[in-house]
C-alpha cells in the first residue's frame, strides 16, 4: 500500500494528543505520515501543569515550501484536528487547496475541534473560519453534537433531527459525516451513548443517496484526552479500506476505540489505586500496548443501517 | 514491559531522520517515547532545500521543566544524536544529568555525531562538549571510526588500535561502545565493511570483564541518511533485551539494519528506474514497511568475538566433529566454529576445509 498522508496537529512531548496519537497507529497501519507539528508542548492541557512552544502560520508556511520546492507535495490523505490560531488555520486551508490542486484525489479529513457539552473551548472567532473555509474543503468530518450544532446552526433533540443536520453538513462539503457522539438517548440504556454516521453515494442508477448508520458505544466514566485525534486518523485509515462501506469502516474504527480505552481504563485504575481517580498522566491512552488491536481490530461494536 | 524512552533528535516533516527515525520501531517494540524534537524541518538537509525552525537551549528547557512539573520526569532511557548548537548540547547533558538523580537506572545511549571519512559536519565547537561533558554522562555511545579517533585522539589502523581505542573511550565513560563503521579490511573482502562492539562489565565475583565483538557488515552503494539513528535506537532496544550480551544485540541492531536498507534500496531503483541514481527522497527509509523486519529481525549476519583462533585449532576442531555426516549436523559445526573461531560463516564450509 502506498498512501501517503500529510498530518497537522499539535506535539507533545509526553503522551497521546494531536500527531503523537494519530502518527503512530497510522504508522502500524502502513501508511506513511508526513506530520507537521502546529506546537511542541510538554503534554497535553488537561495536566496540572504545562509548557511549550507554538508555530505561527509564517512557519508552517515555511515548512510547506521547503516540501513543495523539493517537489514532493503530492498526498492522498490530510489530516487536522485541534487548532487555536484562526491564521494558522486559514493557512492550513491554503495549503490543503494548493495540494488539492495537485492531486485532485486528495481526501481531506478534519475534526472541526471547537467545544464540547455545550461550550466552546477554542476562541469564538474560529467558527467562521471553519464554516466557511476550512469545512467546504472537507471530504470526511469528524464533529460532535455542539460542533456539528454550531456549524449548522440547528439544534439536534431527536435522531431526525441528527439526520438532517448530517445532510445539511453534507451540503457544506462533506461527503462523509461522522457524529461522534451525542446526548441522544439509547436503545441500549444510559450506559451507553449513540453516534451516528452519513455517508453520499450514488447508487448504480446513478441516484444519489446516502448511507446513514448509528451506533451505540458504551460510555466509559472517565475523561481522555486525545481520544478524538485517534478517532479520525482510524476513520482514515479504515475508510481507506472501505471506502463506499461507512458501517464496516465505522466498526471497526469504533473497535480500536474501544480496545484502546479499555486496556488504558484498566491500566489507570492499577497505577491509581482502589478507590482513587486516576490523574491525566495515569490516563495517556495504551497506545504501543495495543499495536495488535490497531492492526486487526477484532470488531466488538456493530452500526445499524438505518 | 514498561520502559520509557526520553529522545532528543530533530523532527523532519517527511522521511526518516532523527526521531523519525527512531521513535517509531521503539514503539512498535514496546517501548514509550518521550520525544523532544529538537528542530522541525520540512525534510532532511541532503535534499536540494530544507526548510524550517530549531529549539533554542531555554525552548529546550522550558519543555523538560513542564515534564518535571508535572513529576514525570523518571526515564529508563534517554537517546540523542545529530546536534550543531554548543548550548543546546550542554542544556541537554545538565537534563541527563538531572534525570539521573531522579533514577540511577537510567541509561544514556549516545551517538556522538561529529563527523566521517576524516571531516567534521558539525561546528568544531562541539567536539570539546562532546568530549568533557557529553561522553562521561553516556552508557552507550555508537560512533564511527572517525569520532572514535576523534574523542581519543588515537588512530585506528588495525583492530588491535580499534580494540585500544575502544578501551580508552570506556575510561571516558561508556561501558558499551559500537565502532558502527571502520575502514579495518573486512576478511570477506572489499565489500564488506568491520564493525566493532566492547562492552565492560563486572562478574558477580567483583572482577572485570570486557566482551569485544566484530562484524563484517554489507557495504551498500548508496548514500543513506538516518541509518545511524535508527541504529542507535535499536542498540538500545536490543541491548534492553540483552544487557550482556553485546554479541546478540549487535547481531539483531546489524540485521535490522540490513533488512530496511535492502528493502529501500530495492524501493530506491525501482522508482529510479534502470541506470539511474536515486534521489534523497527516493532513499528515504522504507521504515514503516519494515515493521515486521523490526519487530523479529531475522539473523542475518554473524558477530564474532575477537580475537579469532589459529588455523591448526580449527581443522582440530572440523575434524573432531565431523560425524555424523547429515546436513543439520554440518550447519552445526559450521555455526559453532563461527562462534568459536572468530571466522566468518560463509567462508567455512566443511568440505573446502
Amino acid at each position: 500500500m502506498e498512501c501517503r498522508v500529510l498530518s497537522i496537529q499539535s506535539h507533545v512531548v509526553r503522551g497521546y494528543v494531536g500527531n503523537k496519537s494519530a502518527t503512530f497507529p497510522l504508522q502500524v497501519l502502513g501508511f506513511e505520515v508526513d506530520s507537521i507539528n502546529s506546537v511542541q508542548f510538554s503534554n497535553h492541557t488537561g495536566y496540572a501543569h504545562w509548557k511549550g512552544q507554538v508555530l505561527t502560520a509564517e512557519e508552517l508556511n515555511v515548512l510547506y515550501e521547503g516540501i513543495k520546492l523539493n517537489q514532493v507535495n503530492r498526498y492522498d490523505y490530510i489530516l487536522t484536528g485541534y487548532s487555536r490560531d484562526s491564521s494558522f488555520l486559514e493557512t492550513v486551508v491554503d495549503i490543503i487547496q494548493e495540494l488539492k490542486k495537485a492531486n485532485p484525489s486528495l481526501v481531506y479529513v478534519c475534526d472541526p475541534v471547537m467545544g464540547d457539552h455545550g461550550a466552546m473551548y477554542v476562541p469564538e472567532y474560529l467558527l467562521p473560519v471553519y464554516r466557511d473555509k476550512v469545512v467546504p474543503l472537507a471530504d470526511i468530518l469528524t464533529p460532535n453534537q455542539f460542533e456539528a450544532e454550531l456549524l449548522t446552526g440547528r439544534k439536534i433533540t431527536t435522531e431526525e433531527d441528527a439526520l438532517e443536520v448530517m445532510d445539511l453538513l453534507h451540503k457544506l462539503g462533506p461527503e462523509t459525516v461522522v457524529l461522534t457522539s451525542t446526548d441522544l438517548p439509547s436503545k441500549r440504556g444510559d450506559q451507553f451513548l449513540v453516534a451516528l454516521g452519513s455517508q453520499n453515494i450514488v447508487k448504480a442508477d446513478g441516484t444519489k443517496t446516502s448511507q446513514k448508520i448509528c451506533m451505540d458505544m458504551p460510555k466509559v466514566d472517565a475523561v481522555f484526552v486525545g481520544t478524538g485525534d485517534l478517532f479520525a486518523a482510524m476513520l482514515l485509515a479504515w475508510t481507506h479500506h472501505h471506502p463506499k462501506d461507512l458501517k464496516a469502516a465505522c466498526e471497526k474504527t469504533a473497535s480500536v476505540m474501544h480496545h484502546v480505552i479499555r486496556r488504558t481504563m484498566t491500566y489507570a485504575n492499577e497505577m491509581a489505586g482502589p478507590g482513587k481517580r486516576p490523574s491525566p498522566a495515569q490516563l495517556e491512552l495504551r497506545m504501543v500496548q495495543s499495536k495488535a488491536d490497531i492492526e486487526n481490530p477484532a470488531v466488538v461494536l456493530e452500526a445499524r443501517v438505518l | 514491559m514498561e520502559c520509557r524512552v526520553l529522545s532528543i533528535q530533530s523532527h523532519v516533516v517527511r522521511g526518516y531522520v532523527g526521531n523519525k527515525s527512531a521513535s517509531f520501531p521503539l514503539q512498535v517494540l514496546g517501548f514509550e517515547v518521550d520525544s523532544i524534537n529538537s528542530v522541525q524541518f520540512s525534510n532532511h538537509t541532503g535534499y536540494s532545500h530544507w526548510k524550517g525552525q530549531v529549539l533554542t537551549a531555554d525552548e529546550l528547557h522550558v519543555l523538560y521543566e513542564g515534564i518535571k512539573l508535572n513529576k514525570v520526569h523518571q526515564y529508563d532511557y534517554v537517546l540523542t544524536g545529530y546536534t550543531r548548537d554548543t548550548s543546546f548540547l550542554e542544556m541537554v547533558v545538565d537534563i541527563i544529568q538531572e534525570l539521573k538523580r531522579a533514577n540511577p537506572n537510567l541509561v544514556y545511549v549516545c551517538d556522538p555525531v561529529l563527523g566521517d571519512h576524516g571531516s567534521m559536519y558539525v561546528p568544531q565547537n562541539l567536539y570539546p562538549v562532546y568530549k568533557n561533558k557529553v561522553v562521561p554522562v553516556a552508557d552507550i555511545i555508537t560512533p564511527n571510526q572517525f569520532e572514535a579517533e576523534l574523542l581519543t585522539g588515537k588512530n585506528i589502523t588495525t583492530e588491535k588500535d580499534a580494540v585500544e581505542v575502544m578501551d580508552l573511550l570506556h575510561a571516558m565513560g561508556p561501558d558499551t561502545v559500537v565502532i558502527t563503521s571502520s575502514d579495518l579490511p573486512s576478511r570477506l573482502g572489499d565489500r564488506f565493511l568491520v564493525s566493532l562492539g566492547s562492552q565492560r562489565k563486572v562478574r558477580p565475583d567483583g572482577s572485570r570483564t570486557t566482551q569485544r565483538v566484530r562484524m563484517e557488515v554489507h557495504k551498500v552503494d548508496a548514500v543513506f541518511v538516518g541509518t545511524g539513528d535508527l541504529f542507535a535506537a535499536m542498540l538500545l532496544a536490543w541491548t534492553h533485551h540483552y544487557p550482556d550480551d553485546l554479541k546478540m544485540a549487535c547481531e539483531k541492531t546489524f540485521s535490522v539494519m540490513h533488512h530496511v536498507i535492502q528493502r529501500t534500496i530495492s524501493y530506491a531503483h525501482e522508482l529510479a528506474g534502470p541506470g539511474r541514481r536515486p534521489s534523497p527522497p527516493q532513499l528515504e527509509l522504507r521504515m514503516v514497511q519494515s515493521k515486521a523486519d523490526i519487530e523479529d529481525p531475522a539473523i542475518f549476519l554473524k558477530s564474532f568475538f575477537c580475537p579469532p583462533i589459529n588455523t591448526s585449532t580449527r581443522r582440530a576442531l572440523v575434524l573432531k566433529r565431523i560425524s555424523p555426516r547429515r546436513q543439520s549436523a554440518c550447519d552445526r559445526i559450521t555455526r559453532d566454529l563461527c562462534l568459536v573461531s572468530g571466522a566468518p560463516a560463509c567462508s567455512i564450509h566443511p568440505k573446502v576445509i
